[in-house]
Order: structure tokens, then C-alpha cells, then sequence
């Protein structure tokens, strides 16, 4: 795709606003109604996904140029899709965050890239990381653990720590973690130690098509060679990466969440809990398991017409607006723990608010970036809960920072650590 | 024009430089299309409302009130504009400040006791009946849906919508307001002007509703709205609403005090008696013609999309096939949707069987198929919340009403058919979609006697297309020729011609005085003029405050 095959979208974008809010019909109060981090913290119209259809318009027409002030409308997207899901609503024919990603592919490859995402290219160029570490360090995460290594021992089933769990001290004990929970359950699982490469997903939102693909290529080329065919991953960049972006390369492995292996093993009877974990607990959805976590389907067609002006497509298009993401299983884990109290907030599944962390805004725009998980927070506490469990290490990452800087009062985990602590 | 840096400095002083842009993407998302929606005006291709000279979001009155000032003092054109919902809030000349009032959302207070709520001009519809709804009390929603501004629609438009029959039009619920006049000065109307409060608009104190809003609202020409009280009205349900089902077919289920029905008639002359007794009857929340909008061929099967989130709009020629969904469309054909709300249970008792009263008496019908679990909870959230108003826009991106006879409900009734043949006919030509034809939705009642409905025939096309959008136009004019020749007057189609020109530019004083010459009225736009001179002495808005000079 190019920006140009958007520019049917771009007129066909009636300015509605919907893509600033959560879906009406959900909307519980004033304060938890807006969807859109980015509109929400900067107010200019283009910050909003109506507003960037018309700034791409521009642009593809020269009536502006990339100025600073563009690049920072383009590059404050998280490509979260709050914004796709609530345009959907009414509209079967727009693709807004599809188009916002072309947008940041196209000035990227037109050289308007932003210093501090320069630096996360160059750190993956030089690491295959997008976290500035040496890539001989990546799989010190695990060098305590019993866990064979795919590259010398071919298993079918691959855990991928992911960038974030295996540089960032804090939180890789939940990938141990959750290694250790599925050994426990009787699940034959290997890992990539050192030689795991980034999944390439944060690299795409941040507008680095070019090296998405040389990343996705080279897994894929290492997992055919070791025999995977299941991926698991506690991330869920890593799983809406290998999920949905995978298989336009040509990828068949089966994608699970690590939250989706853990509810089937509950289920199964292969994980119990013994301990109470008396906690009241709110669920984050991760963007990337939740809305965007839906099943690629593949596709290849035109647009047609119908009853002369009605716009479809030849064959039928698939419609991705996060009714099918991945929000039961984990809900699921934490209703099963003994003692634990799962209360959710306003705004959830398909309609949840962003941790902040994405698109590349945690790089480039770390107040504004803190400002969103801080929302969130707010809004955990509104929920009465005196924990916030989310499914992605970067979520996590972005809201015990938040927490942090506001000295404390809300917990953060990751699942896997709370279906540890009952076990 | 850029601003010069001395005025760019002064606006920045102001509003602070976060909230200050002349950045040229910036504007042009802050310019609207002309080949779109409900401008009540062309539509053109490819043309556009003129790009502003900046965009403000002030924070305060008082910031507004500066801003004003400035303009004054350097003959600049100002525009302030809600949540832009149409091109109604757009500059009509080069060089216009825009004020994008989103900053000011606040609902500064709900007013259980008096039923009222005061407002800024960024408070959705979705947000204050959310709101409201807490402590027993529910907003009327203009029918332009719950992501509009409340404060918008009261103070400087109509605010029509399906709620009409019970908690009346906007500018009718509209309080006290706090009014930036075009000159910067502070006007506070009603109670709200004699310190008592913001519960009256009319008084104690002095009554300006009618030089603020002018002829169907000033539409951002005559000064800023900054605050308002807005009236609510009763809400017997809960103070959440219970959503459930998956995106984006969410339904709610209420059982206990409410009912969502799908009426349909064997005639017009039978569906117009039954508004006027539903009204004279005092039943009923919510009344509108809500689903034709798709068409009298393809409402139903857009319903079962719509309620069936595995269907897209590729399986729409595939349901038309199917004999019960042909079968429901048939029985459809004239129909409208009601919702009646019960104060108690014996209340809903009662209003249920005076409906069924009411369609035994007019040969009605409740159209079964709309009461099945997978519709009726959808149809019932549709049209409380009124969140899903985008779907105007399903099927090429763009709409716009035609006719709109606006009247008693036997006008419209006597003339849908005639209309509804007319465009069927129109839709051959291939420009705009092929629909039945009848497309007509609106309000049911809504002023004594069971008045006013209103036939807006929705005509959808395509804005990328450069023959659908043409093509349109030139179905609008035909219908004008058709509306005058059929004595039913200017169509919706044409309704702001009078303030942009196929430009998108206000059109030459000559144009626009002819049009209003043309008016059955034409001494209120020779008032608004006196009115204009008066509170508006430097000309600082735009045509779409009406007036006439001599």
C-alpha cells in the first residue's frame, strides 16, 4: 500500500468525530468518554484520526509540508486503534488506522524519521533490539532457567520473550514466570535465549516498514529451520506482530498469548491454584491483544459498487474493529483465583484507553506518553481496585512508571505473577 | 493571509502557545468538504470551506471575551464552532479565526431539583445524558446524534431530534445563557442576568433569545456561546445503561419500563393519524422515522447487518434475496419506531395499551420481526443514545436530506409518496444510491397538536466520485424545481444557499438578497439586519445570520 490508495478514505472521512470517543452507546460518564489519547491531551482536530486523514490529504495534495508541527501530529499516534474501533461503528468502508500507519511509513521514507526513533532503528540495526542493549546480552534473562535453547534443540513450541522482558530487569522475572508455570503444566517449550530477534511490531508503528519486514523474515527463517510451530509470548506488541503482521509474509505458526495457554491449562486442570490472592484486581487491555488481536484473515480484492453508489469489496473484506480480540481468557485466569476480586473499569475490551506506551510515544514523547498511563490509573482507581493486572510488559513498563511518579497507589502486575502467587 | 507576528503574539498572550496554530495542516483540518454531509447545500466536488487564518482553543469566558476583542480591534471575521459537526461551523471567507471550543467541556452543574443542567459548549449529548441519567434525568439529543454539542444545538440551531415528542426541540430547552456578544462584551440572559440563577431564560431579567439566535440559530455568526443551562426531563431507567452484545451491534435491555416498537401502517393517511393521537394521547419518549433512513428497499436488510457483527455491507445483495427479510421490508413500508417509557409499571401498562388502541383504530401494526431478542435491544439503544447517527454515512461516505417538508403530519404524509417516486426514478440514473426511493426519516411530533415531523429524504452518494457528486447536485436542484412546482416550497437541499456559494465562499449580496426576497418572511431578515448593525457593528460573523438591508 502507498499513502495515494487512501485517498479515497480521505474524502470519504466525513469529519464525524466519532474517532475521539469511545463507542457512545458505552459511554458511563463524562469523565472516561474519550478514546483517543492523542486528540484528549493536544485538542487540535488534527491530532484525532479525522483530523490526520485530512493533514495526509494535505500533504499528498502540497498544500503543506512536513513541518515539525506535522511530524508531531503524525508521530503522537500510538496506533493504539481506539480510533478504528469506534469509526466502525457506522462506517464499513474507512480504514483510519491502517492509514495513519501508511502516513508514518510514508515520511519516514521520505527522511522525515524523529530523532529519538532514529536511535531505535539504529539500536536494531546494531542489536536486532529495539532497547539499545548488545544482542549478546538478550537471553541473559533466562540463564537460570531449565529451558532448552531452539536453536540447538528443535521444539515445536517457541516462547518469545520479546525486547522489553528481556532487557528490562524489573519485569523479566514474568517471562521466568511464565516459563516456568507452562514447564509446570506439562508443556514441552523451548526458547531462543541469545539469538531471539525483535519481533519487529514497535518498529512497524513507529513508521520502519523496511525493517519490520527484514525482522519478521528472519524469525520466520529461524523458526522453519528449529521446527516451530506454535509461538507463545507474554507481549502483546510481540502478539499482534506475529499474529496479524506475520502472515502477510507468508507465516503459518500458530500465535497464542500467554494468557490464552494459562486459561486453556485451567480449564484442562493442569494448572491449580492452592493460595488466596485476596486482591481487587482491574484488567488492562493490551491494544495489541485486545482490538488488534483479532485473527488475520487473508485478502486480496478490489472495491466495487453496488445499488450504483454503495461502496464493498470484491471479495468480501475481512472487518477488523476488535469485536473478535483476545479479552476473555485473562478475565477468565483472574475470576479463577482464590480471593481475587475482578472489578473492571469504564472503559474496556474493545474500547479501552491506551497505556501510553506505543506508536513509539514512550520514545518521543515521554510526558505525554506518562500523561495516558496516568489516565488509565485515574481510572483504575475509579474502579475501586487497588491493583491494575494487564497481558503486555510494555504496559506494564508505562504504568509503574506512572505510578511512580505519582508515589505510588496503585499495584501493578503482570498475570502470570498473580497466577503465581495462587499457585 | 498569514496573521501578522504582532496579532499572532497577542492571540498567543491570550490562549497560551499550546492552544494557538497556524500551521497550514493544522488549518486544513479545520477546513470541511463540500461534497459531504447535511450542509444543506449542493454538494460540490472537490471544494472546500475556506482555510482559516488560525485555530484557538480558548479555555475561559474570559479568554473568549480577549479573543473577541482582538477581532474587533483589527476587523477580523471570527468563528466559533462546538464539535463541527457540519460546514454550518465552518468560516465562509479567507482569514477567519476559528475557535474550536472543545477545551470548554465542563458540565458545571446538574440540577436535580430543577431539571436542569449547565453547560459548556464541548459537552456532548453522550456525556451529559450519562450524566443526567445518575440522578434520574435524561437530555433531549438533537437528531445530528450524542456526539454533537448540546450548548450548539440549543443556543445556535434547532436541536431536532427523535426525543422531540417528549422533551421537546433545543431551543426550547435552552435556560439562561452566558453570551460573548460579537463586540466582546459579556451578556448574561434570562435569571442568570438578574443574579438568580440559570433556571429561566426568558427572566427574571432580560430576554435576548431571540436577537442571540435569530431566525433557526445564528449558526457561530453572532458572538460565543460560552456557558448555558440546558432543561432535562425524566429518566426512568437505570443510571447505567446495561450494554451488551458485541461491537458494533451493542444493544440494552430494559424491560421493566420500556418498550421499542417498529409501527408500520396500510396508509399515509393511517400513519399520520397515529402520530397525531399518540400525542394527543400523552404517550411515548422517543418518536422517529429512524430506519428508512437506509431506504424503503434495504432497511431491514441493513438492519440484520447492523445487528449481526460477522455481516459487513458485502452481504447486503444477498440478504435482499432472502424472502423474510423481502417479506418484513414489504410489511415496513410505512412505518416509524416509538419508545415509550414508563414512569411506573402501571404506567407502561397503561401507554402500551392505549398504543394498541391506537393501531387497532388506524389498521397498525407493531412490525414483529423488529421485536426479535437480536434487534429490539439494538433498536432500543439506537435510539435512546442516538450513537450510531453515523450511519447517514454508511454506504458511499456522504448524504444529504432532500424535501424535508417540515409540518403537520399530514403535510408530509400526503406529499411522501409523490416525493419518494420522485427521487425513485433519480436513483436510475446511477449518481446516488438505489434505495426505494422513500428514504425518509425524521422526528414524529414534537409541538401541540402533534406537530412538526419532518421528511428529510437522506440521498447518499459518494464524495470520492466526481459523477455521484455531481450527479447529486443536480438531483437537488430538480427536487427544488419539483418542491416549488408541488407548492411544498425550498427543499432541506437548498436551506443555506443563502450562506455559501459553490465556492464555499459566502455568495455575492446580490445572490443572497434575492433569496431572501424569495422568503415568505423576508421582514425577519430586514429585523436580523437592524439586529446585526446593532450587536454586530464591525460585521465580524458570516451570512449564515441572515440578513437583509432594505
Amino acid at each position: 500500500m502507498a499513502l495515494e490508495d487512501f485517498a479515497p478514505e480521505m474524502d470519504r472521512c466525513s469529519s464525524c468525530s466519532y474517532c475521539k470517543w469511545i463507542p457512545f452507546d458505552q459511554v458511563k460518564s463524562w469523565r472516561f468518554a474519550k478514546n483517543c489519547p492523542s486528540i484528549a491531551y493536544h485538542n487540535f482536530n488534527s491530532y484525532s484520526a479525522r483530523g490526520r486523514y485530512t493533514v495526509a490529504r494535505s500533504l499528498l495534495r502540497g498544500q503543506s509540508d512536513c513541518s515539525e508541527t506535522v511530524k508531531k501530529i503524525v508521530f503522537t499516534c500510538l496506533t493504539c486503534g481506539s480510533c478504528d474501533v469506534s469509526c466502525k461503528i457506522c462506517r464499513y468502508n474507512l480504514e483510519p488506522l491502517e492509514m495513519v500507519r501508511e502516513l508514518k511509513f510514508s515520511l519516514v521514507e521520505q527522511g522525515h524519521e524523529l530523532e529519538a526513533l532514529r536511535e531505535v532503528r539504529e539500536s536494531y540495526a546494531a542489536g536486532k533490539n529495539t532497547q539499545g542493549k548488545s544482542a549478546g546480552s538478550r537471553g541473559d534473562w533466562a540463564s537460570d532457567l531449565d529451558v532448552p535453547r531452539i536453536d540447538e534443540q528443535p521444539m515445536p513450541v517457541l516462547f518469545h520473550a520479546g525486547c522489553r522482558l528481556s532487557y528490562d530487569k524489573e519485569l523479566q522475572e514474568s517471562a521466568r514466570t511464565a516459563v516456568q508455570i507452562l514447564q509446570g503444566a506439562g508443556v514441552e517449550i523451548g526458547i531462543r535465549g541469545d539469538q531471539e530477534l525483535c519481533c519487529g511490531g514497535r518498529l512497524y508503528s513507529m513508521g520502519y516498514r523496511q525493517e519490520f519486514e527484514s525482522s519478521a523474515e528472519a524469525n520466520l527463517a529461524a523458526w522453519a529451520e528449529a521446527g516451530v510451530k506454535t509461538i507463545v509470548t507474554s507481549c502483546a506488541d510481540g502478539y499482534h506482530a506475529f499474529k496479524r503482521l506475520y502472515p502477510r509474509l507468508g507465516s503459518q505458526v500458530e500465535v497464542l498469548h500467554t494468557v490464552e495457554l494459562i486459561d486453556r491449562l485451567i480449564q484442562e486442570g493442569k494448572i491449580k491454584f492452592r493460595s488466596q490472592v485476596p486482591l481487587t484486581v482491574t484488567y488492562h487491555d493490551p491494544c495489541h491483544l485486545g482490538r488488534q488481536g483479532e485473527p488475520y484473515v487473508p485478502w486480496d480484492g478490489v472495491e466495487k459498487k453496488i445499488m450504483e453508489q454503495i461502496v464493498v469489496y470484491e471479495p468480501r473484506r475481512p472487518r477488523y474493529n476488535g469485536a473478535w480480540g483476545i479479552y476473555d481468557p485473562p478475565r477468565r485466569i483472574l475470576e479463577s483465583i482464590p480471593g481475587l476480586r475482578l472489578v473492571e473499569m469504564e472503559r474496556n475490551r474493545e474500547y479501552s484507553w491506551c497505556c501510553g506506551a506505543g506508536g513509539g510515544v514512550r520514545e518521543a514523547y515521554p510526558e505525554y506518553s506518562q500523561w495516558t498511563a496516568s489516565e488509565r490509573i485515574a481510572e483504575a482507581k475509579a474502579s475501586g481496585a487497588e491493583a491494575l493486572a494487564s497481558a503486555c510488559p510494555w504496559c506494564e513498563r508505562n504504568f509503574k512508571d506512572a505510578v511512580q511518579a505519582q508515589n505510588g497507589g496503585m499495584k501493578i502486575f503482570d498475570i502470570v505473577e498473580l497466577v503465581q502467587m495462587a499457585m | 493571509m498569514p496573521l501578522s507576528k504582532e496579532l499572532y503574539r497577542a492571540l498567543e498572550d491570550i490562549v497560551g502557545t499550546d492552544n494557538l496554530s497556524d500551521d497550514p495542516a493544522v488549518l486544513d483540518s479545520y477546513r470541511y468538504s463540500l461534497a459531504h454531509t447535511a450542509i444543506h447545500l449542493g454538494p460540490y466536488f472537490d471544494t472546500f470551506t475556506p482555510r482559516g487564518a488560525a485555530v484557538l482553543l480558548p479555555g475561559s469566558t474570559e479568554e473568549v471575551q480577549a479573543i473577541v476583542k482582538l477581532c474587533n480591534q483589527h476587523k477580523i471575521k471570527f468563528k466559533a464552532s462546538s464539535t463541527f459537526w457540519s460546514a454550518q461551523g465552518y468560516p465562509s471567507t479567507e482569514n477567519t479565526l476559528q475557535l474550536d471550543m472543545r477545551r470548554m467541556d465542563r458540565i458545571l452543574e446538574i440540577d436535580e431539583k430543577n431539571m436542569y443542567a449547565v453547560i459548556e459548549p464541548g459537552v456532548i449529548g453522550a456525556t451529559l445524558q450519562a450524566e443526567a441519567m445518575k440522578v434520574g434525568l435524561n437530555t433531549h439529543l438533537p437528531g445530528s446524534g450524542c456526539s454533537c454539542s448540546i450548548l450548539a444545538g440549543a443556543t445556535s440551531y434547532f436541536g431536532s431530534g427523535p426525543s422531540n415528542l417528549y422533551g421537546g426541540w433545543h431551543y426550547d430547552n435552552l435556560l439562561a445563557m452566558e453570551w460573548v456578544m460579537p463586540t466582546g462584551d459579556l451578556f448574561r440572559t434570562g435569571s442568570l442576568g438578574s443574579n438568580c440563577g440559570w433556571f429561566c431564560g426568558e427572566g427574571p431579567g432580560p430576554s435576548m433569545k431571540g436577537i442571540a439566535r435569530g431566525f433557526l440559530g445564528a449558526k457561530g455568526a453572532m458572538g460565543v456561546f460560552t456557558k448555558c443551562a440546558i432543561k432535562l426531563f425524566a429518566w426512568p431507567g437505570p443510571e447505567i445503561l446495561p450494554v451488551e452484545g458485541t461491537v458494533p451491534a451493542y444493544g440494552v435491555s430494559l424491560p421493566e419500563l420500556f418498550r421499542a416498537y417498529t409501527l408500520a401502517f396500510p396508509s399515509w393517511k393511517a400513519w399520520a393519524d397515529a402520530a397525531y393521537t399518540i400525542w394527543d394521547a400523552g404517550i411515548g419518549y422517543l418518536a422517529h422515522r429512524q430506519f428508512n433512513m437506509f431506504g424503503r428497499d434495504l432497511k431491514h436488510a441493513m438492519v440484520k447487518i447492523l445487528t449481526d457483527p460477522t455481516k459487513t455491507l458485502g452481504d447486503l445483495e444477498q440478504l435482499l434475496q432472502d424472502p423474510e427479510v423481502q417479506r418484513v421490508t414489504e410489511e415496513s413500508t410505512r412505518d416509524f419506531q416509538i419508545v415509550l417509557a414508563g414512569m411506573t409499571p402501571r404506567d407502561i401498562q397503561w401507554q402500551d395499551s392505549v398504543l394498541d388502541e391506537i393501531l387497532a383504530r388506524t389498521g397498525g401494526w407493531k412490525v414483529e420481526a423488529m421485536n426479535s431478542p437480536e434487534i429490539n435491544p439494538w433498536m432500543l439503544l439506537y435510539l435512546i443514545r442516538l450513537g450510531h447517527k453515523n450511519l447517514n454515512l454508511v454506504f458511499g461516505g456522504s448524504y444529504d436530506g432532500c424535501f424535508g417538508m417540515l409540518g403537520a403530519a399530514d403535510f408530509g404524509a400526503a406529499n411522501a409518496e409523490e416525493a419518494g417516486l420522485f427521487k425513485k426514478k433519480w436513483e436510475k440514473h446511477g449518481a446516488i444510491v438505489a434505495a426505494g426511493g422513500d428514504c425518509m426519516m425524521g422526528p414524529i411530533g414534537g409541538q401541540g397538536g402533534g406537530g412538526t415531523c419532518l421528511w428529510e429524504n437522506f440521498t447518499c452518494f459518494d464524495p470520492y466520485d466526481r459523477f455521484s457528486t455531481e450527479g447529486t447536485l443536480e438531483f437537488f436542484n430538480t427536487c427544488t424545481e419539483f418542491g416549488l412546482e408541488k407548492g411544498w416550497g425550498v427543499g432541506m437541499e437548498k436551506w443555506n444557499d443563502q450562506a455559501r456559494g459553490p465556492d464555499g465562499r459566502t455568495p455575492p449580496k446580490e445572490v443572497r438578497d434575492k433569496i431572501h426576497r424569495s422568503h415568505p418572511q423576508p421582514s425577519a431578515f430586514r429585523y436580523q439586519h437592524r439586529i446585526r448593525e446593532t450587536f454586530n457593528p464591525n460585521d465580524l460573523g458570516d451570512a449564515y445570520y441572515e440578513t437583509l438591508e432594505e
